[in-house]
């Protein structure tokens, strides 16, 4: 039976079109046509970790303007969450007194629900782009943010000085601009122009507070 | 109600462009008798005609469903209850499980939010009807809640750098403080939504008895808000707190309290001024107009008190600790770390 649906020309045809949605993911690959039932898992796992390190490239030089919006993923967000709130949770030391950096819980809780709420004012003020599309966004355009996090913990080895807090500070402020830039030029177009700025407060205070956590660590 | 006047013209016409809602705009300004509850009863006319069969309605109602929904969204708080009787007033045509329900209340565009935010911080700026007109015809839930996060999150980072500009130097391993966070968003989610609830509840059980002659008309020209509009002035009133909690960083304590102080009644003068129509109903306008008062001013003054260090505070790490400069040597005394 999948021999007929194999050689058919017509059928063949047919085939390609629901191919065609997910084939755009790997169209780095190149591989159109391929079955997750008769590849090794290697290459399933392999496939989806290149989608997700395509994303991660589109965040850091954002031109493209659908590449995010296609296929999203909640993969990327997941790693680069679970990664920050690792890094930025409170140490449970015994200079307790003195350390009340956020716990892990609330970082997490911030990223998401954060994204959650930011997704749902675009999607009230009547924004056309699918909710999982624009967490998906706001959370791949985390990247900028994270490696400005993960410099600033390799700033805070060394022995503190003024310098060293205004390299973390340029540093967090770059990671921020380059994230709202991202985020804005994925989801800016989804708004009307009327309320384009309503929309982009949200994000801007969003990457901001996030920034905040990460130049405040120590 | 007094006949509109030049002012009130152009500024319906500017919502009327932005709300969509261009038939009720007509009735008000031709007929200033039937402003005085103008949604409430557009809508019910609309529906009655509606009922009856009249052409020329129909035609407007099909024409115009989105207009007749921005209707219903602001004719519903100018029933005599709050966000249950948009709810059932709503409930008509939409269901409250839908996000096409909730986006009546973020039916605004940025002008709208810009001037709004202007509004709540200058007095004398808005119209007199600016409660009805405007607030009620349209209460958005855009600005309050984006308001109180921005609020909560900028005192709880500037409260945090004022906290590092009076220990932080060199040796000092400074730590930010993350509960404020927390403190910040218990007290302003709880100010934002409380008080406009027991302010609204006190509007309904104050209002003045009236003659059972002209019971109807006395009740058709007072105008108690819904409570949707009375949060959206509430959230819209802390605005002018955002740019003060930066400037509370500068640790100077007269400062600060002038701060405290003129942002307060900015904002609480705005307040009394946007509810006149409200409180002149009310049998206890007096105590409810020093309880706003008061209440805007606690909030502030316990901000600076809580979230920055405290005049008092200071002084009294001045006297035990007679040699210590606040700002620049207080590497040198170890201790002063554990008191912060």
């Amino acid at each position: 039976m999948f021999e007929d649906v194999n050689t058919s020309p017509s059928l063949e045809g047919d085939m390609s079109i629901p191919g065609r949605r997910t084939a755009t993911t790997t169209s780095q690959n190149g591989v159109p046509n391929y079955n997750t039932l008769d590849e090794p898992i290697r290459e399933t796992v392999l496939r989806d970790i290149r989608a997700v390190g395509v994303k991660f490239y589109h965040v850091l030089y954002p031109k493209e303007k659908s590449s995010l919006l296609r296929d999203w993923d909640l993969w990327g967000p997941l790693v680069l969450c679970t990664f920050m709130a690792t890094i930025l949770q409170g140490s449970s030391s015994a200079d307790s007194m003195s350390d009340n950096g956020p716990e892990f819980a609330q970082v997490f809780v911030i990223v998401w629900i954060g994204a959650a709420i930011v997704t749902l004012n675009s999607k009230l003020l009547g924004g056309n782009i699918s909710f999982f599309q624009s967490v998906c966004v706001l959370g791949y355009c985390l990247t900028p943010v994270a490696l400005a996090l993960i410099i600033c913990r390799v700033i805070l080895l060394s022995w503190q000085t003024r310098f060293l807090f205004f390299l973390r500070l340029v540093t967090t402020t770059l990671g921020f601009a380059w994230a709202t830039y991202a985020s804005f030029i994925f989801l800016g177009q989804s708004q009307p122009p009327h309320r384009k700025p309503l929309a982009v407060y949200p994000i801007f205070l969003f990457f901001f507070i996030i920034s905040w956590l990460v130049l405040s660590h120590n | 109600m007094e006949t509109p006047t030049a002012d009130d013209l152009l500024q319906f016409r500017d919502y009327s462009a932005t709300n969509n809602n261009g038939a009720p705009a007509q009735i008000n300004v031709n007929s200033p008798t039937h402003a005085t509850n103008a949604g409430n009863n557009n809508f019910n006319n609309a529906q009655q005609q509606r009922q009856r069969g009249d052409p020329l309605s129909n035609l407007i109602y099909d024409m115009s469903n989105s207009a007749q929904s921005m209707v219903a969204a602001a004719g519903a708080p100018d029933a005599p209850l709050d966000g249950t009787g948009a709810a059932t007033a709503g409930g008509a045509r939409l269901s409250f499980l839908t996000i096409e329900y909730y986006q009546q209340f973020f039916n605004v565009d940025t002008y709208m939010v810009l001037e709004r935010i202007v509004n709540s911080m200058i007095p004398k700026r808005a119209a007199a009807n600016y409660l009805r007109m405007n607030i009620g015809e349209n209460p958005d839930l855009y600005g309050p809640f984006w308001i109180t996060t921005t609020l909560i999150f900028s005192i709880a980072i500037s409260g945090n750098i004022a906290n590092y500009f009076q220990m932080a130097n060199d040796s000092y391993q400074w730590h930010y403080n993350f509960h404020l966070v927390s403190y910040a968003a218990t007290c302003i989610f709880l100010y934002a939504n409380i008080l406009p609830a027991v302010l609204w509840a006190l509007f309904k059980y104050s209002l003045k008895p009236v003659d059972q002659a002209d019971a109807m008309e006395t009740d058709n020209a007072s105008y108690t808000p819904s409570l949707l509009s009375l949060m959206c002035v509430y959230g819209y009133s802390l605005a002018i707190y955002i740019p003060v909690s930066i400037l509370w960083m500068i640790n100077i304590s007269l400062l600060q309290w002038l701060l405290v102080i003129t942002a307060a009644m900015l904002s609480g003068t705005v307040l009394i001024a946007v509810l006149t129509p409200a409180l002149r109903n009310s049998q206890y306008s007096l105590f409810l107009i020093v309880g706003i008062l008061a209440a805007h001013v606690v909030l502030a003054a316990g901000f600076l008190l809580y979230f920055f260090h405290s005049p008092a505070a200071t002084l009294s790490d001045m006297k035990m600790y007679p040699p210590l400069p606040p700002l620049r040597d207080a590497a040198q005394l170890p201790h002063a770390n554990q008191t912060g």
